[in-house]
């Protein structure tokens, strides 16, 4: 298995003075991105990693996993003004490893979600490869959403993994039809709608640090877990 | 590791939007979390932190040595000049984290 991992932390949003995008936030004594990095990496031997940042962020980035992730080697590219363009900087910076073959599984992982145990990559990446692509998903009480309904409602989450050369054809397909997907799986079902997308099953404790109460949830799993993952 | 208030945007639950937020620290922990535009406070109860903090602490002077020896064999020159001024910096580091908990 030839993996390599795409971490997304460019954001969106305010810049200035000492104002940080949220991922640069301290998470138990180590910022949310080294967390995200390590957990995503520690499964996989050799897998190439990158991380997706704004260009502004560069130096703390640099600064920050030479101290806190000092074993991950990891490569900066820079993102876009959406998910999806940033998703495609990644893919291009690695295409050429994708076509010459050294690449055949990419993952794609939400910075702002550091709870992502390791096994939760493993089980994604072991399903994109036996199917095409795999997602982790929580099933939703469709009651609590809308009470006319009985269809599977799933909470979606990240990491998303796919055959290498399928996602880098439908990035390069969207670009030229600039189309924009909401997430990685949406690109891939609608330029490969025939490719198997297997919900793996998620886990309630990978929340994507978006409210302030996220980071008191987070702090807490983090000490139940000694600080570990 | 980082400074005592830091400033990001987050989701405000009251605004129903992204604003920018005030967050303060005492160690590793996040004592507060307070949106810039309505005043909205997310905070632990300050007896549950105080106990945590004192916890947390004993957590971090138990793994000092093992970092230390990590960031030394990183960088030896790096931190042998660093140290002394960290060192002096210790207890006002402290002092400040302790009255982060008590504000």
């Amino acid at each position: 298995m030839k993996i390599a991992v795409v971490v997304l932390a460019a954001g969106s949003g305010l810049r200035f003075g000492n104002v940080t995008n949220k991922v640069w936030l301290p998470l138990g004594g180590r910022r949310i991105i080294s967390r995200s990095l390590t957990n995503a990496t520690k499964s996989f031997a050799n897998c190439r990693t990158v991380l997706v940042i704004n260009p502004i962020d560069a130096f703390l980035a640099n600064q920050v996993l030479g101290r806190e992730a000092p074993q991950v080697h990891v490569e900066l590219v820079n993102g876009g003004e959406t998910r999806h363009e940033s998703e495609y900087n990644a893919l291009m910076h690695l295409a050429p490893s994708i076509l010459g073959g050294s690449i055949n599984l990419v993952l794609i992982h939400d910075g702002a979600r550091p709870l992502a145990t390791s096994m939760l990559f493993h089980a994604v990446a072991w399903t994109a490869l036996r199917h095409g692509g795999a997602l982790p998903a929580i099933a939703v009480d469709p009651l609590e959403i809308d009470i006319t309904t009985d269809d599977q409602i799933v909470r979606v989450q990240t990491p998303q993994a796919f055959r290498a050369k399928d996602l880098l054809s439908a990035y390069q397909q969207a670009h030229r039809d600039n189309f924009v997907g909401t997430d990685t799986a949406a690109c891939m079902e609608r330029y490969f709608p025939d490719v198997e997308n297997i919900a793996v099953t998620g886990e309630v404790q990978n929340v994507k640090i978006t409210y302030p109460q996220d980071l008191v949830i987070a702090e807490h799993v983090l000490e139940m877990r000694g600080y570990k993952e | 590791m980082t400074d005592e208030v830091m400033f990001a945007e987050l989701h405000c639950a009251q605004c129903d939007q992204e604003t920018l937020h005030a967050l303060v620290y005492a160690g590793r922990l996040l004592v507060s979390a307070t949106c810039q535009k309505c005043s909205m406070q997310v905070k632990h109860e300050p007896g549950d932190l105080r106990l945590q903090y004192i916890k947390d602490l004993e957590h971090r002077i138990a793994t000092k040595p093992a970092r230390l020896w990590r960031r030394f064999w990183r960088a030896p020159i790096r931190l042998m000049w660093s140290l002394p001024r960290k060192v002096m910096q210790q207890p006002n580091k402290i002092w400040n984290e302790v009255k982060a908990l008590f504000r």
